[in-house]
């Protein structure tokens, strides 16, 4: 009886984790350079990660975002404020015969679509995330 | 206890798969009005760039005017403050463009500024509330030797037509003296009703449309 409770919160936790984790939605970058060594980079990261692994990140590796925090930040979190609204919409697409370029929101999520000359970059990120982000940023500069 | 085990099992799998179905269905639920007021009672500013060049290349750009009312008093650099740009006096020569508006407003429709020049044709005029510009640029037929010949004929090098609200005008110079009030003008331009074609600029590579609509797609 015990192994079944023991096994249960186990699953329990494992099962609210999952959930918790894709609640957030996730990140997607990929890269694709289709020439010959060309790379070739696809990951997702769980974007209900990113807080808690912001943490994490020494303050040297931030430092050039805060120290210029004041410059962008204001704008920056008036943009992600003002795309919650948004939820479906394409802002800025250039279209022609070898490039093409697509920023778009859509399901609360920044998509950034770049081909060009045959290289492809696709980028996804929440919204929330950006702002967990920026709020993370602000902090510490508010703690120096 | 393995049946306990499978049945608690059962039980939490049962929870986690409603909990994750149901979980987009709240969402939903949370952005619908959002959604939907979005589309209500938005106004989008379009620009469209067609390029006829050797590339045929299209730009395409949708902002919400409340994005911009928001975005805007955050930037602050150089010129820009809290959505007001200073104008340096020298940009502006002698013409006192408060005076010269204030003059507008109150004077009937109709044609103000005329200019016939060589390579150019310029008309500033008044019509149901709207500030119009008209420009066209002309190319002259031009001889083998490189000068224009006796009987040469212009032809239409470019079309520039501006269409702006008088409202948004007033909007635009109703800060200090030496500033143009952007954000003011973005508000009036966002409480103009109606579907607005603000800016077309027609050349021999490109077609510029600046427009303003309560659509979020330009096409």
């Amino acid at each position: 009886m015990i192994l079944a409770k023991l096994a249960l919160g186990a699953v329990g936790t494992l099962a609210f984790a999952t959930v918790y984790t894709f609640r957030e939605g996730t990140i997607r970058v990929d890269v694709d350079e289709h020439r010959a060594g060309g790379s070739h980079v696809h990951f997702w990261v769980p974007a209900a990660a990113v807080p808690a692994a912001l943490h994490f990140v020494p303050d040297d590796k931030l430092q050039q975002a805060v120290e210029r925090s004041d410059e962008f930040m204001p704008i920056a979190l008036a943009v992600v404020d003002g795309l919650k609204k948004y939820p479906d919409a394409e802002f800025v697409r250039v279209d022609s015969e070898d490039e093409h370029v697509r920023v778009s929101v859509k399901d609360g999520k920044i998509y950034v679509d770049v081909q060009d000359h045959g290289d492809d970059v696709h980028v996804a990120v929440p919204v929330s995330t950006i702002k967990d982000v920026l709020q993370n940023i602000a902090d510490r500069k508010h703690a120096q | 206890m393995t049946h306990d085990i499978r049945k608690s099992i059962k039980a939490l799998s049962l929870a986690a798969a409603a909990a994750l179905l149901l979980m987009p269905l709240s969402a939903m639920a949370q952005t619908a009005p959002t959604q939907s007021s979005a589309s209500g009672g938005d106004r989008w500013l379009h620009v469209r760039v067609v390029s006829t060049g050797n590339k045929g290349e299209t730009v395409r750009v949708n902002v919400p005017l409340e994005l911009a009312e928001k975005v805007l008093p955050a930037i602050n650099k150089d010129r820009l403050h809290n959505g007001k740009i200073t104008i340096d006096r020298g940009d502006m020569g002698e013409i006192d463009c408060r005076a010269l508006l204030n003059a507008l407003k109150d004077t009937k429709d109709g044609e103000f500024v005329t200019v016939q020049a060589h390579d150019s044709d310029v008309k500033v005029s008044k019509q149901g509330g709207y500030m119009l510009v008209h420009v066209v640029e002309k190319r002259w037929t031009e001889g083998k030797d490189g000068k224009e010949t006796k009987d040469a004929k212009s032809t239409e090098k470019s079309h520039i037509e501006v269409k702006v609200p008088m409202k948004v005008v007033e909007a635009l110079f109703s800060g200090g003296k030496d500033e143009l009030d952007v954000l003011a003008a973005l508000r009036a331009l966002s409480a103009h009703g109606g579907d607005t074609e603000l800016v077309s600029v027609k050349d021999e590579e490109n077609t510029v449309r600046v427009w303003l609509d309560s659509k979020s797609s330009a096409d």
